[in-house]
């Protein structure tokens, strides 16, 4: 998930940006969503979800295109972020910048996201200032300004951004070496920020079309959480947002990748202090039910300190500084499982990965007992009722499904994750987590060195298979 | 419009709240203050849409308190709480919290050290009882000290990879001549070998006192409950001897360079020299003047002159960061290594335009209006509510803070933050750090 430039001050958490939801993923629904969520579709396509929470005057506004890097293509990859950027640049009625500005002048907070699978805008502010946000963003859905001067200064931005994400971090740099190999047919295969040298190649044509074309009522939708009544915020909604053209809904099926059918494996020789170890197994999204038995196996292995992995890896071995396992559950197409280590200085790699290979074994060998289960079960229930007391959150967490499938399946998920048996994670880590199925990527660190310039843009797309 | 934020007193054992009133009314969270009989401090706030609640000690031992030799002694002294207790090891501290889908996290700072748990409203008195077990009764055990002490000096190599850490290391080492604000927090690669368990137990003893506390428990707990179940138990810590030897950190007079050279495609710059402590009075007005300069996000003139102008930057923001001592002021960015010299000319030259004549109205009405606005959304979550609490009390801020806060940022006018900008920042005396490939940042 590519996060467009609030004040960022320093200390990235190391690795993969593309994770920033995990918690959520791991932490979402509620029985009765249902009940207290309101949806309706105004005339014109736009679909508006509704969520009172008065526990703050606060009110979180966001409105999500149906449009990521899913939606691109060969070669110009990379443009619904660029896009996503152009969006701050104004309209006929606004200045460069006055979008920002202007919330901030009204105490509140901005910002916007592109990730594969959509592009969110949101405000969060005072609850009677709401009227400023939806009149912003009601005038650039229809009528941004897309200046030549504006794009060739912002696309040296998005690859400054590049660099400072991608380019100079050896573990990102990894994953997006390792998401190309996995995918080879669907969009999946290229990183969400372009490759250096389609940024180059993006004209100021392509993001008109690419703008006309998902930038519309027919391609979007509007979350609001906060304190507000439903009545009154829908009222506004259709005087704000009813009389824009509904513009036309685009197709969303992509190519799938064909079953994997044997390992994968790559590395990256680069300059960094210590490897880093990932394994990505191909699996399904929440549009089959192992989905959230593969939930079940995420917290299993890396669910607070008590879990396998940090357990044995961190702990009992002290083989490693840390080891995560991550699921892709709300992807809009099938996507990756996670399970990845960065090795403390001087162990050795293959030791860092037999360990967790013995790991994922032993959700296929042994059982779980019923009181890890339990816990298990206990951790993801509790987590989302901690995400509740965000507004935000809550808006991420309705937003991101309705992506995925429908806000309204977030009520199967805890019921579906109480149901999960030990023998379900037999089967799936039996049937999913196995070598056929997987790439691994290796990060081997070179002794870092002063001196010469990286070629530019060396961003290791020559590697990939097209 | 600016709201009036008016100080009430409640009826109640303890007096304090957050009142509110103006043209309409902006709910504030209750608070409750009280001091226990050990002396430490104890603030509540009740909210009860979600059934969890969460407690946050601040603990007066943040890494400031480290000895000469001993840097990283704090921060694995707060660590170490979570390592094993008098009744539990490690295993089965990690097993019960994860049972509860709770969670007990230490974190070290600079000033303070906090531990924070979060727990569900039907385990609120095992969470309780595990907070002060690990609180009052830790041991430090030799072997878990170990491995800890292995995986910070793993964490402080992997940091190494981080451009921008890198530099701030850089930046602070060069800046502090001495003082407690010099070393990062979780020590140095030559300090923590030299660290042990007696060390930290030594540091344990002397600071970790409810005399040297504050509690901050807010969510689903009544009144009730914290007179019955908060208070009872966490009376029974010991109260200590309080030991606070004055320290000063000593500043690095600028202009200097600090070049660090990697094989890298951007540039992380540092550029900055000696800030301002908390309680300094120019405080708000320094808030204002930084909005404007670098803090205010895409309305700041830095992000407009080096990013929205000229595409240089993804990043570029100014902070001070004030605490109990003068801490820093920093202005940070990243661009491309040949970037490098015109991005660190186009800073510069932003302070001293900041020093040269006053903002424009419409920028201070701008800074006034975000500063104020958006004050609520400091404590919109009980995660944010506690740190909030806590700080109100640490640094003496005082409980009309809130509706102090609107004032104190209204008042300040143009020619206030022109004489800030003159007397605290010095663009010709900086400490540059410049972590890049230097051959091609090509920096004098």
């Amino acid at each position: 998930m590519l996060i467009s430039g609030w004040k960022k001050r320093g200390r990235r958490k190391a690795g993969i940006f593309l994770f920033v939801f995990f918690l959520l993923s791991a932490s979402l629904a509620e029985a009765g969503l249902q009940e207290r969520v309101f949806e309706t579709t105004l005339s014109n396509g736009l679909k508006v979800i509704l969520l009172e929470n008065p526990k703050a005057p606060l009110i979180t506004f966001h409105i999500w295109y149906r449009v990521g890097s899913r939606n691109e293509e060969w070669g110009k990859t990379g443009l619904s972020h660029v896009l996503e950027h152009m969006m701050f640049k104004g309209t006929k009625k606004y200045g460069p910048e006055d979008y920002s500005r202007i919330i901030q002048e009204n105490g509140g907070e901005t910002n916007a996201f592109t990730s594969r699978d959509y592009t969110g805008y949101f405000a969060t502010l005072r609850s009677d200032r709401v009227q400023v946000v939806m009149d912003l963003e009601a005038d650039r859905m229809p009528n941004l300004n897309l200046r030549q001067e504006d794009f060739v200064t912002e696309r040296m931005v998005v690859m400054e951004e590049r660099r400072q994400r991608t380019e100079d971090d050896p573990q990102s740099f990894l994953m997006e070496q390792l998401e190309a190999t996995a995918f080879q047919v669907q969009p999946y295969h290229w990183p969400i920020i372009g490759w250096m040298e389609d940024l180059m190649r993006i004209t100021l044509e392509d993001l008109k079309r690419h703008y006309q074309t998902y930038y519309s009522p027919a391609n979007s939708f509007l979350v609001a959480v906060g304190d507000f009544k439903k009545g009154e915020m829908l009222s506004r909604i259709e005087k704000t947002f009813g009389s824009i053209p509904p513009g036309t809904a685009q197709k969303q099926e992509k190519p799938q990748d064909p079953p994997q059918t044997g390992e994968r494996r790559i590395s990256l020789r680069k300059e960094a202090q210590l490897p880093f170890l990932v394994m990505g197994y191909r699996v399904p999204n929440l549009h089959h039910p192992d989905a959230y038995v593969l939930e079940v196996i995420s917290a299993i292995l890396s669910g607070g300190k008590s879990s396998r992995l940090y357990q044995k890896l961190v702990l009992e071995k002290e083989l490693v500084l840390e080891a995560d396992a991550e699921n892709s559950l709300l992807s809009k197409d099938p996507a990756l499982f996670y399970v990845y280590a960065t090795p403390l200085p001087g162990k050795p790699v293959g030791e860092v990965e037999k360990a967790l290979e013995e790991e994922i074994e032993r959700l296929q060998k042994e059982p779980v007992d019923k009181r890890e289960l339990e816990k298990v079960k206990n951790q993801l229930e509790s987590s989302f009722i901690y995400s509740q007391d965000s507004l935000f959150f809550q808006a991420m967490l309705l937003a991101r499904y309705e992506i995925a499938q429908s806000w309204k399946v977030i009520d199967q998920y805890l019921p579906l994750i109480q149901r999960v048996t030990p023998e379900d994670i037999q089967r799936v880590a039996r049937q999913y987590l196995i070598p056929d199925n997987r790439t691994a990527g290796t990060l081997i660190p070179l002794p870092p060195k002063p001196g010469q310039e990286p070629p530019v843009g060396s961003s290791g797309r020559d590697r990939i298979t097209r | 419009m600016i709201r009036l934020l008016r100080f009430s007193a409640v009826v109640g054992f303890f007096l304090l709240s957050f009142g509110s009133m103006g043209e309409t009314l902006l709910a504030m969270p209750l608070v409750q203050r009280m001091t226990l009989s050990n002396q430490m401090v104890l603030l509540t706030s009740e909210e009860r849409s979600l059934p969890f609640v969460t407690l946050q000690l601040l603990i007066d031992a943040g890494s400031r308190r480290d000895s000469v030799g001993e840097e990283g002694a704090a921060y694995l002294t707060a660590k170490g709480l979570l390592l094993g207790t008098a009744k539990r090891g490690e295993k089965a501290i990690n097993e019960e919290l994860d049972f509860m889908g709770a969670s007990l996290n230490s974190s070290p700072g600079r000033d303070y050290a906090t531990l924070n748990l979060r727990v569900l409203k039907k385990d609120l008195e095992k969470g309780l009882d595990l907070f002060l077990e690990v609180l009052t009764q830790p041991t430090f055990p030799q072997e878990e000290v170990k491995r800890e002490v292995q995986k910070t000096l793993a964490a402080i190599q992997a940091a190494e990879d981080q451009p921008e850490d890198v530099a701030e290391k850089a930046f602070k080492e060069n800046l502090f001549l001495s003082g407690p604000y010099r070393h990062p927090i979780e020590g140095t690669k030559k300090s923590l070998p030299l660290i042990t368990r007696e060390t930290l137990d030594r540091l344990y003893k002397k600071y970790y006192h409810p005399n040297h506390s504050i509690l901050a428990v807010v969510g689903d707990i009544t009144r009730e409950e914290v007179k019955t179940k908060l208070v009872p138990r966490f009376e029974k810590w010991p109260k200590g001897k309080t030991s606070d030897a004055p320290v000063q950190n000593v500043f690095a007079k600028g202009p200097k360079t600090v070049k660090i050279d990697r094989m890298l495609t951007q540039a992380s710059i540092i550029l900055g020299h000696a800030g301002v402590s908390r309680e300094n009075p120019d405080y708000y007005a320094l808030t204002v003047m930084n909005y404007i300069l670098g803090g205010g996000g895409f309305s700041s003139r830095l992000m407009e002159e080096v990013r929205n102008k000229r595409g240089l930057a993804y990043s570029v923001y100014s902070f001070f960061e004030p605490g109990k001592l003068p801490g820093s002021f920093q202005v940070g960015l990243q661009t491309k290594n040949v970037s490098a010299r015109e991005a660190i000319s186009l800073a510069r030259e932003e302070m001293k335009r900041i020093q040269k004549e006053p903002v424009s109205e419409k920028e201070i009405e701008g800074a006034r209006r975000y500063l104020i606005g958006s004050f609520p959304m400091r404590m919109d979550t009980q995660g944010k509510l506690v740190n909030f609490l806590l700080q109100v009390e640490y640094y003496g801020l005082g409980w009309d803070y809130p509706g102090k806060y609107s004032r104190l940022i209204q008042s300040v006018t143009r020619e206030e933050v022109l004489r800030v900008a003159r007397k605290y920042l010095q663009p010709e005396n900086c400490i540059l750090v410049v972590v890049a490939n230097q051959k091609m940042a090509d920096i004098e």
